[in-house]
Parts: structure tokens; C-alpha cells; sequence
């Protein structure tokens, strides 16, 4: 517990993971600029190892499987656009490298709540508008989802159909309501943000985050692994 | 607290003013309430006075405003917030924060509170609302009702000497309204000046020490509410103090087999079980009332009424056959739905346009039949005009009768009157009355309960996912000394 006088803090979140988020954002950087360098075959396929490794360690293998599901008709066009104007041997590697940062992503993302990264930045020094990025994505996502399934449920309730190829018949039943309300919301959302004090420029995290050793140890080692990765002689 | 000098302001590309010389003072600790028909200037006023206005919206103001000795047109509005909370109308975009602690904890982290401090308001705001069971709850996951609370606990979090609420009752339940009126004399007594804008007039009128009455953006009324409220108010588009006890008489109807039945409905969402066995029935001609605290489960039995959710356990039952799993658009032809927001269901360039769409994706378009439509919803002056053009009782007008213009058998309302002004409701009153003299089954989920018993001959009370209450309303009001009004809110707050 970093916080000593927790009781007192309750109900603000508490860090939770072994290491500071913005230690953890550092290998994430590390290792997606080591995988974009990877070139070979082997490499790629270590690279991948050890990120799978580390989704199996992180119990985030629903999530990972989630987010290939999503992304295979990309792999595969991807990998046919390689395979053509290249050879099969650099569409395999990019298919790899590909695969390589879907799974560092989605290991960072299981081990590094968002919200949390964007407080710690904002610890850092990073501007309160900047973390609002991050911390409104995520915060408004479900609310444009929730939005998109009103709307649709709402045509659907007057008869009009937007399943299958009915969308390309109807889809201007969708998008007309829909655009008007984002719209909408994006000026709700602007005089509620400026109702709550946010252009004032600044913003108490609501956790305590330091960097501690364990912290330092672990962005040191990813560095040197990734110094003397790059450093090896290619053949 | 508040001197307005010959205020004025038009909305940049607008041809004239939406407020005109208004001269009023505010002493600090007034509570006052501001009312007004839609369109009166009402949430524009609440927006000059933390600087929203022009800061964020342009314009042009006239005349002289200063709140707490600043002057908001040249004071940003983050700067505003420290002296001025306001609560603005819709309560999901006020919910900034992937959680409601961390969402209360906004305002005072914004205003550079050490945490210790954040983490004291984000309680006592929580415990003063009665949300502190929803601090861990995703915003999104939460009623209307909730949200309100939610976005309100926000507010007050920043500790604000002026609190300026724009509609704050339009999604509350009969206990949230208690609670929240409960809230305001608190914040009165402790010397906050507030300032509430609202609709539902019988919320607030005895509480408030001043009413300011805004017609077409000019003031035409200043002085206590009751001294106000006994003059000719309906010539402001406001609703003469009413009470529960003396609604118009309603005839009764025979009743014949239910249009739409829900028999023993179970659902279970996002982990909570919202429906445990409810049962309800609606018949041709009836209007059936479902009441019930925010967060109840009243929108998903509306929901599994026209097969947008399927039950768990349990069967709806149309026209006596089971829903099964036919598609929501072929039950359209016998159930129509009609959500809280009306704005998302129109979508088409004109009114006339509107109306037929529906009926249209049936093939049971009846050109005759939309025409009595346009004409019995007073829609016939804006049938050319773009449903997205229109005031909030207009646009509700158009998504019922969108809805009605496919020849229905029972219609679905899920809160036809939140944010709807008085003329606005009475006109939905007549027409639903209407409506239901064609045969149409009306079963309608609101808050509004003085509005309910007026129109309906039944009403449902759903609680613990279960309906526990259906009955006759006037059968309970015709004995006051019994039931009274309080214990009745208890009631269906409980």
C-alpha cells in the first residue's frame, strides 16, 4: 500500500500493481520499438513468445484472443499484400512483427489500468487536457456504444430494419440521429468539463505515485536487454 | 450575490434576443426558483451566470451582470466554477470519470485540493445524496436518476457559494425529489444562494423563498412563490399549483384481454438482477402507469415489451401469442416503442417525411391516416420543417405519432415527460387520452406522478424487480385520511 493513511483517502482509488505505471509505460515503449526493429524470423518469433509468456502471466489471454479475433482479416490482407509484392518470407515476418505488437499492447494494457496511467502522468507534469484524452476515451467509449444501440433500437421499434444488408437501405436512420447526438453530447460534454474547474490548467492526481527501486530495476533491465538486443551482430 | 442591469443577450446567427432587459438582485442565502415555459431563457440565464456564456458560446450581451462582485463575461468559466455550481440538463456528458468516486473527486482535484480534502467531500457529497453504494459503479451503468445524482454530487463537490440547477427533477424519482428538496434546504440553511430552474413547479415551490418568472426572455414576475403561483401562471405556459388529491374525473373503461401481457419476467444485467417474476398486463383502451425508484427496471420492462429484451425466464405475450423470437421490427407492427429520448428515433429531412418511415418499412403506409395524425398532434405548421428543428414538446409529438402512424395496438412511453414544460405535458395528457379512447393499450413508465393520475386508471409500482403494487389510483386517493400523499410517495419510494 503506498498510501499510509488510506482510511483516510478512502473512497479515492488506490494504486494497485507491483510497479508505477509510468515504469510500465517505459517497456511497453521499449519493447514495441524492439519489435518494430526486429527484422529476422527467429527474433520475431521470440519476441512473440515472450509476449504470450507475459499475456499468460497477466491472465489476460480472453482479451488477447478478443483482440486477434478483431484483427486476423488484417493479418490476412496484410499478409497477401507482403506475399505478393515481396516474398512469403516477409509476409510471414510482418504477419509476426504485427502479431508481435497486438499482444505487447494488449499485456500492457491488462497490467496498466488506463485511468491509472493518465494519473500518474499527471504526476509527472503532463497537462490535465492531455490525460483527459486518455482517461475520456475510455470513459465515453460505452456511452457512444450505449448511444449507438439506442438508436438502433429505436428504428428497429418503428419497423425499420437495420440487420444484414438492411443497414445499406436504412443506414441513414442510424447515422442522421446519431451524428446529431454526438454532436450534442460534444457540447454537453465542453460546458460540464468547464463547469468542474478543468481549464484551470491543473489537477491533483488522485493517487500517490512514486518511482521506487523495484521501479527502476525493472526500466533498467528492459533497457539493457534491449541495448544488447540491438547491439548483437546480425549473422 | 447577483445584480442584472438591463441584461440581454441573442445567440450568435440569431436575428433577436432571447433575453431582454432583465433587472433583478440576488442577496446572498436567497433560494429562489426560476421558471418559465421551454424557450422562456431559463438554462441561457443559468449559463451567463458562470461565464458559459460568452465564453463558450459567443453571443452578444447587453446590459450589466455580476455574480459574487465578478463579472462573468470576462471570467472564464474554470474560474467561475469556484464561486458558481451549476447543474446542467443532461446528466450522462456530466459524468466525466471512468467511476462515480473518481467523478465526484474531479471538480475538487480540479480546483487543486490535496487529496485528503477530495477524498472528505467525495464522502460527504456521496452520504448527502445517497450514492455512496454507487461510488465503484461505472457512470454509464447507472439510471438517469442516478446520473443526476451523480452529476449533482459533482457540483456540490466543488463546494460552490451560488448553485445554479437547470431542470435537476426532470429524471428524479418521488424519493430522489424528496431527498433532493431535503438537500436544497440544507444547502439554503448553511447559506448556499440557489438558484433552480424548473418545470415541475410543485418540487420546489414551497421551499424556495422567491420565484423569478421568465416569458419570451423577459422577466414578468418577481416576488414569493406562492403570492405568484395563485395569479393567472397558465398565460406563462407554467402549471397552476395542483394538487394529487383533486384529479379530473376519468371514466372507466371495460376492460378486455390484455394487449400485451409479461408473465413472470426475469433479467439480469451487467451482473444485478433487475426483473425477479414481474407481471403486468395491459389492455385495449387502458392506460397503465409503472412507477418505481430510478435504476427499478422500469425502461427494461418497457424493453422486453416489444422484444428489445428477451426475458430470461418468463414470456411477453402480444395479442396472446408468445414474442418467442420474432424480430423487433415485424412486433412494430402491433407494439411501438417510444424511448426517452425522442431524438434519436427522427432522423428524416421533414416531419411529413417522418411520420411515413415507419409505416413505409411495414408497407402499411396510409397517407389519410398521417394526415388526421399531423393534424390531431397539431403537427400540420411544421410538417415541412426538419424534426431536429423543433421544441422538445414538438419533437415528442412527432416520434408519438411517428409511432402511431403504423397503426399500433399498444404503445410503450418510457418518460414522455421528462424535461417537457406544462403546456407541453397537458398537450401529451389530451392526445395519449386520445389515444387510448381509439383502443390503443398505453403503458407508459414516468415520475411525474401528479400528471400520471390524471391520465391513467392504473398504476403498476415496481419494486425489488417485482411489480408490487397494481391498482386503481383513485381508489387509493379517494380516501386521503387513509393514504395520504406523503405515505403514498413513501410508498413507491420504498
Amino acid at each position: 500500500m503506498i498510501n499510509p493513511n488510506a482510511q483516510a483517502l478512502a473512497p479515492l482509488p488506490e494504486p494497485t500493481g507491483r510497479f508505477d505505471p509510468r515504469a510500465k509505460l517505459i517497456v511497453y515503449l521499449l519493447s514495441f520499438g524492439l519489435v518494430l526493429l526486429a527484422t529476422r524470423l527467429p527474433d520475431l518469433l521470440l519476441l512473440n513468445a515472450a509476449a504470450l509468456l507475459a499475456i499468460l502471466v497477466l491472465r489476460a489471454s480472453e482479451p488477447w484472443r478478443r483482440a486477434v479475433w478483431l484483427l486476423w482479416p488484417t493479418l490476412l490482407l496484410f499478409a497477401a499484400i507482403v506475399g505478393f509484392s515481396d516474398s512469403p518470407t516477409a509476409a510471414a515476418g510482418a504477419v509476426l512483427r504485427l502479431l508481435a505488437l497486438v499482444t505487447v499492447s494488449v499485456s500492457f494494457f491488462a497490467a496498466t489500468p488506463p485511468t491509472e496511467l493518465g494519473e500518474s502522468l499527471l504526476a509527472s507534469g503532463l497537462a490535465p487536457q492531455a490525460v483527459f484524452l486518455l482517461e475520456g476515451t475510455l470513459r465515453f467509449m460505452p456511452t457512444m456504444a450505449l448511444l449507438v444501440r439506442e438508436v438502433r433500437e429505436a428504428q428497429e421499434s418503428r419497423g425499420i430494419r437495420l440487420d444484414g444488408l438492411y443497414l445499406l437501405r436504412n443506414g441513414s436512420s442510424l447515422l442522421a440521429p446519431l451524428l446529431a447526438d454526438v454532436m450534442r453530447f460534444a457540447d454537453d460534454l465542453a460546458e460540464a468539463l468547464e463547469t468542474r474547474g478543468f481549464g484551470s490548467g491543473h489537477r491533483t492526481p488522485l493517487a500517490e505515485y512514486r518511482f521506487r527501486p523495484r521501479d527502476w530495476a525493472l526500466v533498467l533491465t528492459t533497457l539493457a536487454t534491449t541495448l544488447m538486443a540491438i547491439s548483437l551482430p546480425y549473422d | 450575490m447577483i445584480v442584472s442591469q438591463a441584461l440581454g443577450y441573442r445567440y450568435p446567427a440569431a436575428d433577436k434576443q432571447v433575453l431582454h432587459d432583465l433587472n433583478f438582485t440576488i442577496a446572498a442565502g436567497e433560494f429562489v426558483v426560476l421558471a418559465g415555459a421551454s424557450g422562456s431563457g431559463k438554462s441561457t440565464l443559468c449559463r451567463l451566470l458562470n461565464g458559459l456564456i460568452p465564453h463558450l458560446h459567443g453571443g452578444e450581451i447587453s446590459g450589466v451582470l455580476t455574480v459574487a462582485g465578478a463579472e462573468p463575461r470576462l471570467t472564464p468559466p474554470h474560474r467561475m466554477s469556484q464561486t458558481v455550481g451549476l447543474l446542467l440538463q443532461r446528466p450522462d456528458a456530466q459524468c466525466l470519470a471512468t467511476t462515480v468516486a473518481r467523478d465526484i473527486a474531479f471538480g475538487p482535484a480540479c480546483q487543486g485540493q490535496d487529496r485528503a480534502t477530495i477524498a472528505k467531500r467525495v464522502r460527504e457529497t456521496a452520504q448527502s445524496l445517497d450514492i455512496t453504494h454507487l461510488l465503484e459503479r461505472a457512470p454509464h451503468t447507472l439510471s438517469g436518476g442516478e446520473q443526476q445524482r451523480v452529476a449533482l454530487a459533482g457540483v456540490l463537490a466543488m463546494q460552490p457559494r451560488l448553485v445554479a440547477l437547470d431542470e435537476p427533477f426532470a429524471f428524479l424519482d418521488p424519493a430522489g425529489a424528496i431527498q433532493l428538496r431535503a438537500l436544497l434546504q440544507r444547502l439554503h440553511a448553511a447559506g448556499v444562494t440557489l438558484i433552480v430552474a424548473e418545470h415541475r413547479l410543485s418540487e420546489i415551490t414551497r421551499d424556495a423563498s422567491r420565484m423569478l418568472v421568465l416569458h419570451q426572455g423577459q422577466l414578468v414576475a418577481d416576488g414569493p412563490p406562492a403570492a405568484i403561483m395563485a395569479g393567472d401562471v397558465a398565460a406563462w405556459g407554467l402549471e397552476p399549483s395542483t394538487s394529487l388529491l383533486e384529479p379530473p374525473p376519468l371514466a372507466e373503461i371495460p376492460l378486455s384481454e390484455p394487449v400485451v401481457a409479461w408473465d413472470e419476467i426475469w433479467c439480469e444485467r451487467d451482473g444485478r438482477s433487475v426483473l425477479r417474476g414481474a407481471n403486468l398486463q395491459s389492455a385495449a383502451g387502458e392506460i397503465v402507469v409503472l412507477l418505481g425508484a430510478n435504476g427499478a427496471g422500469k425502461s427494461t420492462l418497457l424493453r422486453h415489451g416489444n422484444g428489445l429484451l428477451r426475458s430470461q425466464r418468463g414470456t411477453v405475450r402480444v395479442l396472446g401469442q408468445s414474442i418467442g423470437r420474432r424480430p423487433v421490427a415485424d412486433l412494430a407492427r402491433t407494439v411501438g416503442l417510444v424511448i426517452q429520448q425522442p431524438l434519436r428515433m427522427l432522423f428524416a429531412p421533414t416531419v411529413r417525411a417522418e411520420l411515413a418511415a415507419g409505416p413505409r418499412a411495414l408497407g402499411r403506409h396510409d397517407p389519410t391516416w398521417c394526415a388526421q395524425l399531423s393534424e390531431r398532434f397539431g403537427l400540420e405548421a411544421v410538417l415541412e420543417r426538419p424534426p431536429q428543428l423543433l421544441s422538445a414538446g414538438e419533437q415528442r409529438r412527432v416520434a408519438i405519432a411517428a409511432m402511431l402512424a403504423s397503426h399500433p395496438k399498444a404503445l410503450l412511453l418510457d418518460e414522455p415527460t421528462a424535461g417537457q414544460d406544462a403546456r407541453a405535458r397537458a398537450t401529451l395528457r389530451r392526445l395519449l387520452s386520445e389515444c387510448a379512447r381509439d383502443g390503443v393499450a398505453i403503458t407508459l413508465a414516468t415520475h411525474d406522478l401528479a400528471w400520471a393520475y390524471s391520465l391513467s386508471q392504473r398504476w403498476a409500482v415496481l419494486a425489488d424487480g417485482r411489480i408490487t403494487a397494481n391498482v386503481n389510483p383513485a381508489a387509493i386517493l379517494a380516501q386521503p385520511e387513509a393514504l395520504g400523499r406523503t405515505q403514498l410517495l413513501a410508498q413507491i419510494a420504498a
